[in-house]
């Protein structure tokens, strides 16, 4: 559906984008994930046609963006980051104005946009003026124009950004719902959007690839080892002998690191590092079973992609 | 085409959805009324007469002699948006990622100048009616004057479209226009007046001298041909201007 090859990009002396690669079949829900400046927002002015790559080149469908970016863009819809919308106009009239832009014929456009703005939840305000609206409810009208000719290809500059937890939960819900026959790419720096709602994560950093698959591949490539989190209520009247537990906890078969924190409460965290591939819980649990721990609390530390996140976008 | 008029369309309502068109067309309005009967911007000084009441004839030869100073400031405000505003907002964005072309952007932006530069200039035709009113005027320069007028203004609303698309402030837009339409306009009178020998070379080049063959009634070609041509340029270095974000190397 959309190839990349050897992208880049420069403005004057700065080099966004060295040389990208990738390829995204349809029907997948890619998300763009690197630092502020890493070249994820040039990535999709690049797709979108609105600025043109340096060197490398970029198909959609077979169309170049270059020689034929009329085409390009009608596969495409394009939510630019911080939706920028005509403040003055109502939001059916704008609407309205993309349809006709979009060559909806006539006789399809008013059935259109009543189908889209219930898709996105935005028929309740209709009638307002876009400058009138809060962020989460422009939010929606950014969707519903991007949507409302229905692409193959949703483009989407950080969709969720500004937004509270609660419209963040709804677009994301709207977005994947969306994902179900559209072929979405979406950037942001929000790592639990990423987990939620995409197929497929492309790390960008510096104007380079530096990770690319699934988030479970990802985690297995970049884990170097396994960590479990115990806790354990402490006795009223008598303490824990937190030295003595931690060197238990150490003697266990492929630990090889116990450090101790204070938990909520009267509680205490162990925080358990063991050889990648094993897994110390059982062990654990029986340990505290023995030892006649209260156990509040034992778990995997579950898919560290901060932690990943972190060493990818470092500078080294 | 098709989308040449719907992004004109919309910008052209998009004026009236503010007060700033209304406010622009009533101190149009008044201005050229004052013009109208008091000849307050008539600067020629060999001009037989500066007024309606001193002429004492029916005709809108000193409505005709001031409009196109007025268009000056006039026509780059109401062009000064079309392209600054939409850089500012991010607007612009989402318009030239929607299918279309480069110059279908900025030929429905100027489509839009020019519906308002009608809009305008037909609010003055109750002049025509009063001085027909009162007396019995020539037509042809009345239509001669209209036509000069239209084909002034277009060339002042290109210009303004152009200096839009070169900033994304709004103020250095309007400034820009009003600088390269006043020079246009008055280059022979300065110049030539400082420089005497170079008047009539300049003339080439003046809105006023082109301006003033029309509005007698006489349409020469070579007016024409300044004029369009002028337009044709504007246009064509907006649509430059506007590409030129895929140039940057």
């Amino acid at each position: 559906m959309i190839k990349v090859a050897n992208l880049q990009k420069s403005y004057g002396d700065f080099q966004a984008l060295r040389g990208i690669s990738f390829e995204v079949p349809r029907g997948q829900i890619v998300g763009f994930l690197g630092p502020n400046g890493a070249g994820k927002t040039t990535t999709m002015k690049i797709l979108t046609c609105f600025m043109s790559p340096t060197a490398g080149s970029v198909t959609v469908d077979g169309h170049d963006v270059y020689d034929n970016p009329v085409e390009v863009r009608k596969k495409i819809g394009y939510l630019p980051e911080s939706t920028p919308l005509y403040s003055d106009m109502i939001v059916y009239d704008y609407l309205q104005y993309v349809a006709e832009m979009r060559e909806i014929p006539k006789s399809r456009r008013h059935d259109r946009i009543a189908t889209i703005t219930r898709q996105c939840g935005a028929t309740k305000f209709i009638g307002q003026e876009i400058g009138t609206l809060s962020k989460g409810q422009k939010q929606r009208v950014g969707l519903a124009q991007a949507m409302i000719h229905e692409p193959q290809i949703l483009i989407l500059d950080e969709p969720t950004s500004g937004l509270d937890p609660n419209q963040i939960v709804e677009i994301r819900t709207l977005i994947k719902e969306v994902g179900k026959n559209h072929t979405i790419i979406l950037s942001t720096h929000n790592l639990p959007e990423v987990l939620q709602t995409c197929d497929r994560l492309l790390i960008i950093h510096q104007g380079n690839i530096v990770a690319d698959g699934t988030p479970a591949e990802l985690e297995a490539s970049a884990a170097r080892e396994a960590r479990v989190l115990l806790q354990v209520a402490q006795p009223e009247n008598s303490p824990m002998d937190q030295d003595a537990a931690r060197h238990r906890l150490s003697r266990i078969t492929h630990v090889h690191s116990v450090a101790v924190a204070p938990g909520a409460g009267k509680s205490i965290r162990f925080e358990i590092q063991s050889d990648i591939g094993t897994d110390v819980r059982p062990d654990i649990f029986n340990l505290a079973v023995d030892e006649g721990w209260t156990v509040v609390e034992l778990r995997r530390d579950s898919l560290d992609l901060e932690g990943i996140f972190r060493k990818l976008t470092q500078a080294v | 085409m098709q989308k040449i008029w719907i992004i004109g369309k919309r910008e052209f309502m998009s004026y009236f959805s503010s007060p700033i068109a209304y406010i622009a067309i009533t101190v149009f309005l008044v201005l050229t009324g004052l013009q109208f009967f008091f000849g307050w911007l008539t600067i020629d000084p060999y001009a037989s007469a500066t007024d309606y009441f001193e002429a004492n004839e029916a005709s809108l030869r000193v409505l005709f002699e001031g409009v196109p100073l007025l268009f000056v400031v006039f026509l780059p405000a109401i062009t000064m948006r079309l392209m600054s505003d939409e850089k500012r907002s991010g607007t612009m964005e989402l318009l030239i990622t929607l299918p279309v072309r480069d110059h279908e952007v900025i030929l429905g932006k100027f489509l839009a100048a020019l519906m308002f530069l009608i809009v305008a200039l037909a609010l003055t035709l109750p002049y025509v009616v009063t001085v027909y009113m009162l007396g019995n005027p020539d037509t042809g320069p009345i239509i001669g004057g209209y036509f000069g007028l239209l084909l002034v203004g277009a060339c002042y609303c290109a210009i303004g479209l152009m200096t839009s698309t070169w900033t994304k402030n709004q103020i250095v837009a309007f400034l820009l226009g009003v600088l390269i339409c006043a020079g246009f306009y008055f280059v022979d009178t300065l110049i030539g007046a400082a420089w005497e020998s170079t008047r009539e070379t300049l003339h080439l080049i003046s809105f006023k001298y082109h301006f003033q063959n029309i509005s007698r009634g006489i349409i020469d070609s070579r007016d024409l041909v300044f004029f369009l041509s002028l337009i044709v340029l504007a246009v064509l270095l907006s649509t430059y201007s506007l590409q030129s974000r895929k140039w940057k190397a």
